[in-house]
């Protein structure tokens, strides 16, 4: 919580003999963070690939092109394959693919070509098919010019006025006209501008003789006989892939592991007989390490755990209690933060339900939004990312629920009780009584969300600039106090809020007499707007400090501050915004499905109520409040300390989905 | 106070925040679209993107508070 997980440098040396071995280990136990070794000299040379590394590779080769050609990238084996059979068998596997799929394969691509040209030939001879003129004749002439292929219109007319002597074939189509075309070389400027003019395409024949139309059938009855073919390697091709696709998955994944830990050498630094490993561990894991190489490597290789120095950059495992693991998918997405500073996650795993929940707060939409987030956390096993933000839909949408059952004491946009201003409203009263009376009005309260938001946006900024004094306080005392200085201006924007709001609603009621209480109560105008003195006093102060320590460019962010509190109000905007809409569509749909009388109606109305109700579940809701409670922690709350940019721990380690080791 | 002068006001709020709103929708048009161009081409200017496309929110957040105002007054 807070921090990341603690990392020790450790370094692993040992002899060149237990190289092979060393690195075995280090992937079965998965903890070491490798530094790659960079600085060759003369003592210390990048290591070589282990032995097993081109005989591996060369086989995963095939592999891959077996694959392609079986089109099995998508398949996903049944059952995992133990990893002794398939060094047993593989090689007599490999042999007996080479002969059987790659041959077929190849043949396969072989038919798929010829038929792909003998049907581009044939495409090519539709238009001059209608004239019995072989195609020899098109050609090879010095003192004529042949033309043919389509016309959009009849170009007869037009060649018989402005052409002394020619010959002309002409046939209506579909849409357009077969032409062929034979005219006398000195015209033959002339003819095709004609042509052209009626919108002439040239095709370009075949060298092949005979007349069109008996080619066309001939190659028909050849593509016919292709395709057979085709159909017979696809099935003996079908048989192979039925018989090897699961033992070729295996194979590759079990195959690109050997290879990776093989590889591993060129990363590493080593001297003629021994070899040293850089890299990080967790602390807590610092005496597995040792264990794990005493066993596996017969006291060859030994750990060295160094103090972590100035400038070291440790690589970032975050460190969270398991139900707020989840949100560290939106860590994630903005970058790592740096080993030394502060893991926001918690105030995530916190803040993001909260005001989703605020914004949503409806007991019938939070319900359906909750059901959608258990659906792909329990559903979506094999995609650990939607698995993450099905676990934080779920959290969002369980706070809607509370939210609109206990504060806005409504469901599906229709409140538990009527409005005490409207008591012919449609409500759940119609249904049954619920003893639950709303704590706020979404369409009268309006005020009281939002000096409600403006709380909510004072404490969560407020944490942001601690937040940034902890970051800041190690590194530079300068920028710390920088935050300490936005604190005062923050305090002073509050005060001076909540000052002009004063007991207008029971929220800023509250902040005046009991948050607020030790501030004095003085107040003075300026242009027409009350201000309190401490509220300026404390914001004076603040601009002063601030242009001390980071300078009075800084000073031009103050605005900034102000627009990032009242951003906050975008809570209530939204939770009011929907409210309105809900109520709206409800007093639309709800006399046609309940006072029409007529079935029809009935049905059109209780569809188009079931289509605004996905609306605003999964459009208005989930997109909407999720993205505006995640910008508020991106934008307003993450710019007042988070830097980002660190290493993300990644050990040496593999993972087998299709193989399975064997002891 | 006059009705008149009320619907004047009233009418006043609403420019404020709607011209407002307009300025920032342009903004964070063209922000935007260079911020998801940016992100396809590299996942990690998500963060800065994100960033960058909310930073013409201020002006709608202003013009709100001026409405606000001008209906409090």
């Amino acid at each position: 919580m807070l921090r990341p997980e603690e990392m020790t440098r450790a370094v692993v040396v040992g002899s060149i003999d237990s190289l092979d071995s060393t690195i075995e280990s280090l992937y079965e136990l998965g903890i070491l963070h490798l530094i790659d070794f960079t600085e060759q000299d003369e003592e210390f040379k990048l290591g070589q690939p282990l032995g097993k590394a081109s005989g591996a590779s060369q086989s995963l080769l095939k592999l891959r092109s077996m694959i392609r050609s079986l089109n099995l990238e998508e398949h996903k084996p049944s059952e995992k394959v133990p990893v002794k059979s398939i060094e047993t068998k593989l090689e007599q596997a490999l042999v007996t693919l080479d002969m059987n799929a790659s041959t077929k394969a190849e043949s396969r691509q072989r038919i798929q070509s010829l038929i792909r040209e003998k049907e581009s030939e044939i495409r090519a001879l539709e238009p001059v098919s209608a004239f019995d003129i072989p195609l020899e004749l098109y050609e090879g002439y010095g003192s004529i010019a042949a033309l043919a292929g389509v016309c959009r219109t009849d170009p007869s007319g037009a060649l018989a006025s402005r052409l002394r002597d020619y010959d002309l074939s002409v046939r209506a189509r579909k849409a357009d006209y077969a032409v062929a075309l034979f005219a006398r070389a000195e015209e033959a400027s002339e003819a095709s501008r004609v042509l052209t003019e009626h919108g002439f395409q040239e095709t370009k024949l075949p060298k092949l003789t005979g007349v069109p139309a008996a080619i066309i059938k001939r190659h028909r009855a050849e593509i016919a006989d292709l395709e057979k073919d085709l159909e017979r390697t696809e099935k003996d091709l079908e048989t192979i892939r039925h018989e090897f696709a699961d033992f070729i998955i295996a194979s590759e994944e079990h195959l690109s592991i050997e290879v990776m830990k093989a590889e591993t050498p060129l990363r590493i630094a080593t001297t003629a007989n021994s070899f040293v490993i850089d890299g990080w561990i967790p602390t807590a894991r610092a005496r597995d390490l040792q264990a794990a190489l005493n066993t596996m490597c017969c006291g060859l290789a030994f750990v060295e755990t160094l103090p972590t120095e100035r400038g070291d950059d440790p690589p970032v495992l975050l460190k969270n209690a398991k139900p707020v693991k989840p949100f560290e998918f939106f860590i994630d997405l903005v970058s790592t933060p740096k080993y030394d500073e502060i893991d926001p996650t918690i105030v995530l795993f916190l803040t993001f339900p909260l005001f989703f929940g605020f914004m949503m707060g409806d007991l019938g939409f939070g319900l359906a939004v909750a059901s959608l987030g258990a659906f792909m956390r329990l559903r979506l096993k094999s995609y650990p990312d939607l698995q993450k933000l099905g676990t934080i839909i779920l959290a969002g949408g369980i706070m809607a629920s509370l939210f609109g059952l206990f504060v806005f004491a409504e469901a599906f946009g229709v409140p538990f009780h009527p409005p005490e201003a409207h008591p012919d409203e449609h409500s759940w009263e119609s249904v049954a009584y619920i003893p639950i009376h709303p704590l706020l009005d979404k369409m009268t309260d309006i005020k009281e969300m939002l000096a409600l938001s403006l709380l909510a946006g004072w404490v969560h900024l407020t944490l942001g600039f601690v937040m940034g004094f902890v970051n800041q306080i190690h590194h530079n005392r300068k920028h710390a106090f920088g935050k300490v200085a936005w604190l005062l201006i923050l305090l002073g924007l509050f005060i001076e809020i909540m000052s002009i709001a004063g007991h207008a609603t029971g929220t800023s009621g509250f902040v005046n007499d009991a948050l607020l209480a030790w501030v004095p109560d003085v107040g003075t105008s300026i242009a027409g707007i009350n201000a309190s003195i401490p509220a300026v006093a404390l914001i004076i102060v603040g601009i002063i400090g601030l242009s001390l320590t980071e300078g009075p460019m800084a000073l031009s962010e103050v605005i900034g501050l102000f627009t990032n509190l009242v951003s906050y109000t975008r809570l209530a905007a939204l939770a009011v915004g929907k409210g309105a809409m809900a109520l709206a569509f409800n007093t639309m749909l709800f006399p046609l499905i309940f006072e029409s009388h007529n079935i029809g109606m009935i049905i059109a109305g209780a569809l188009a109520l079931f289509v605004t109700q996905m609306f605003f579940v999964f459009f208005l809701g989930a997109l909407s409040a999720g993205i505006q409670a995640i910008r508020l922690n991106y934008v307003e709350f993450f710019l007042k300390f988070f830097e980002g940019g660190g290493t993300e721990f990644s050990p040496l380690k593999y993972l087998r989905k299709y193989s399975a080791a064997t002891k | 106070m006059d009705p008149t002068q009320v619907g004047l006001a009233m009418i006043g709020a609403g420019i404020a925040i709607g011209v407002a709103g307009l300025g920032t929708g342009i903004a964070q048009g063209q922000v935007g679209a260079a911020a998801v161009g940016a992100t396809a081409e590299n996942p990690k200017m998500f963060g800065k993107g994100m960033i960058l496309m909310v930073l013409p929110e201020t002006i709608v957040i202003l013009g709100f508070v001026v409405a606000f105002l001008i209906m409090n007054a």
